[in-house]
């Protein structure tokens, strides 16, 4: 095995086993911890992927601001085990099989898909990801979608000030 | 391009006349001026001249039934801010906002209307979606309105990650975000149709079609009744615009099952609509229900996807829409929203209760009603298809079982005895609603009043 694969089999084994400790662990403040562990795994696949530029993005924004405000928001109310409402153990039920017939379904087509097979990711070749490509795939291709969507944070920010403010 | 840009810009002068202006009676004049001006100009453009020369290939293409459905709902839009403008002065102490928010969702209709590309898709569905999260909250004050405003964004928000893990997929499967089947050797590879049924599954959920509906109820109920207004009319039919561009330009990347799928959720939709407004005590509860089993009804256009059921599509958004627009307009000035409430208004006011009296007739879908050639051309476009004919005969079952909750408002309105008690009404208020009940008895007897612009 080269280094790059075992770099990719340890990425993927941290990133699976911390996005399931998400899910499992009863205090909040330690999901969080763990979301973060899965974003830092993610990225050093974008790296593997020579995307260095969303690497660094995705570490900046994602797993340094928006898991911050997480964090802050979870210790302000103070979110525990104990506080925590007792959930019917019939939802709890349906919950599992509705969300492992999904799994199964998406497992079963993914492994099938004709797209997928003896497919090789382009792992240290190509380079879409680096910042002087996605800026002009940014500015010139989809500049029209990433225009349009400044109408979506303004809506989302004079939300956020209307929800905010006091009365 | 004109509605996208235009409705933006006047979201922004909204929020400064919020600034500069403080008598709150004059955003609704502002916001039905600029309104006027947003319809003039897409009307404009559908004929051919648009302000702005921007090269879109590969993400927007305009075409007349984009445009004209534009146009439905921007007039709609129209009478709802003329009609209900006090209303939503009431609703919350953001008046402004409240306005600028509405022409957001505008943009976000021109965008579903016209995309080519899914990333559109999603743009214009989340400017779609956001405004309306926080309009529903806009009462602060009102528990059960944040309780709607809080369970609305998590579904939303948790629909919105259905539709980007389909995209993701379609992605996968094709390599590419346009509106085209992309088939090898005549097989529909496993990817795009998994990719395809969850973003079917995101906007059945956006347009409240069962199984997906639960959210739907609550939500219509807790909002304030101006909110619930617009977002069962305006932003529901442009759902369905979203859908049918969808359908139309991505049905064979679903499989072969595609046929049985959507007459499963159409069966659905109808039956859990229709079947529990019948027991509902409130009216505008009682609503919610029906927006469900309407829906029902336009999904039949995703059935069929031919001309028939692109006309009726565009038909049934303007009936459905005017009618549901003044009913509300009516309802937000009532006290008692229940039954009850409506018990002897045809005394106190008969020309209100005549013109609620036709809205519901249209709703029902009784002939000299709009509502009833867009059921009609729904269901003929649907025969038109050849396949699946029961699924007429069950919309015309489920039609006669809407008739009698629409009938119970009716006969409570005429046949009972009652104080009702409503908010003042002007005699603006009173004319406006006739022009809508007028409008509605015309398309009612001469549809193509409407559907004549698809071809000029």
């Amino acid at each position: 095995m080269s280094t790059t694969e075992i770099l990719f089999w340890f990425l993927s084994a941290l990133a699976l086993v911390s996005a399931t400790m998400v899910l499992i662990s009863k205090n909040p403040v330690h999901s969080i911890l763990w979301l973060i562990i899965v974003f830092f795994a993610i990225s050093g696949h974008y790296v593997l992927l020579n995307a260095q530029f969303l690497a660094i993005v995705n570490l900046i924004v994602y797993a340094g601001a928006i898991m911050v405000l997480f964090l802050f928001v979870v210790m302000l109310m103070n979110l525990n085990s104990d506080s925590e409402p007792q959930k019917n153990s019939r939802f709890k039920v349906a919950g599992t099989i509705a969300g492992g017939c999904l799994m199964l379904i998406m497992i079963d087509v993914i492994r099938d898909a004709g797209e997928v097979q003896n497919a090789k990711a382009l792992v240290k070749v190509g380079n879409i990801g680096l910042i002087k490509n996605l800026g002009m795939a940014l500015f010139k291709d989809y500049v029209i979608p990433f225009e349009i969507s400044s109408v979506l944070f303004l809506s989302a920010m004079v939300g956020a000030v209307v929800i905010g403010k006091k009365d | 391009m004109n509605t996208i840009i235009l409705s933006a810009i006047f979201g922004v002068v909204m929020m400064f006349s919020g600034i500069f202006i403080h008598n709150r009676s004059a955003y609704k004049n502002i916001s039905s001026a600029a309104l006027l001006l947003l319809l003039v100009f897409n009307i404009f453009e559908s004929q051919g001249s648009s302000l702005f020369n921007i090269n879109t290939t590969n993400f927007l293409h305009f075409n007349k039934f984009g445009l004209l459905f534009n146009s439905i709902c921007i007039f709609s839009t129209l009478i709802y801010v003329m009609l209900s403008g006090r209303e939503i002065e009431k609703a919350g102490n953001n008046t402004a906002e409240a306005h600028a928010l509405i022409f957001f969702v505008l943009c976000g209709i021109g965008i579903v209307t016209s995309y080519t590309n899914l990333l559109m898709l999603f743009i214009g569905i989340e400017i779609l979606s956001i405004p309306l999260y926080i309009l529903t909250g806009s009462d602060k004050k009102n528990l059960k309105g944040n309780e709607a405003a809080l369970k609305y964004f998590l579904m939303g928000s948790f629909s919105t990650g259905i539709m980007l893990m389909g995209i993701a997929m379609l992605y996968g499967s094709g390599g590419t975000f346009m509106l085209e089947n992309v088939v090898k050797n005549g097989i529909v590879s496993y990817l795009s149709a998994l990719g395809m049924v969850l973003i079917f599954i995101a906007l059945c959920f956006k347009v409240s079609a069962a199984p997906f509906h639960f959210w739907t109820p609550d939500v219509y109920d807790g909002a304030p009744a101006v909110i619930t207004s617009f977002m069962a009319t305006v932003v529901k039919v442009a759902g369905f615009a979203a859908f049918i561009r969808l359908i139309e330009g991505r049905l064979g990347s679903m499989g072969s099952q595609t046929d049985r799928l959507i007459a499963i959720v159409i069966i659905l939709t109808l039956a859990f609509g229709n079947l529990t407004a019948v027991f509902q005590q409130s009216v505008k509860r009682m609503l919610a229900y029906s927006s469900i089993a309407q829906a029902g009804f336009m999904l039949f256009s995703l059935f069929a996807v031919n001309d028939a059921a692109k006309e009726g599509l565009l038909l049934y958004a303007a009936a459905y829409s005017l009618a549901t627009i003044g009913i509300f307009a009516v309802l937000a000035k009532m006290d008692d929203m229940t039954l009850e409430g409506f018990n002897g208004l045809s005394k106190s006011q008969p020309l209100i209760a005549a013109l609620l009296a036709i809205f519901l007739l249209s709703l029902a879908g009784i002939p000299l009603t709009a509502g009833f050639f867009a059921k009609f051309y729904m269901l003929s476009a649907v025969v038109k298809t050849g396949k699946y004919l029961g699924l007429v005969i069950i919309g015309v079952l489920f039609a006669a079982v809407s008739a009698y909750y629409y009938f119970k408002v009716i006969q409570a309105m005429y046949f009972k005895d009652g104080n009702v008690v409503l908010a003042p009404v002007t005699a603006r208020f009173k004319y406006l609603l006739l022009f809508v009940a007028a409008l509605i008895v015309v398309l009612g007897v001469y549809p193509n009043a409407l559907l004549s612009f698809l071809y000029f």
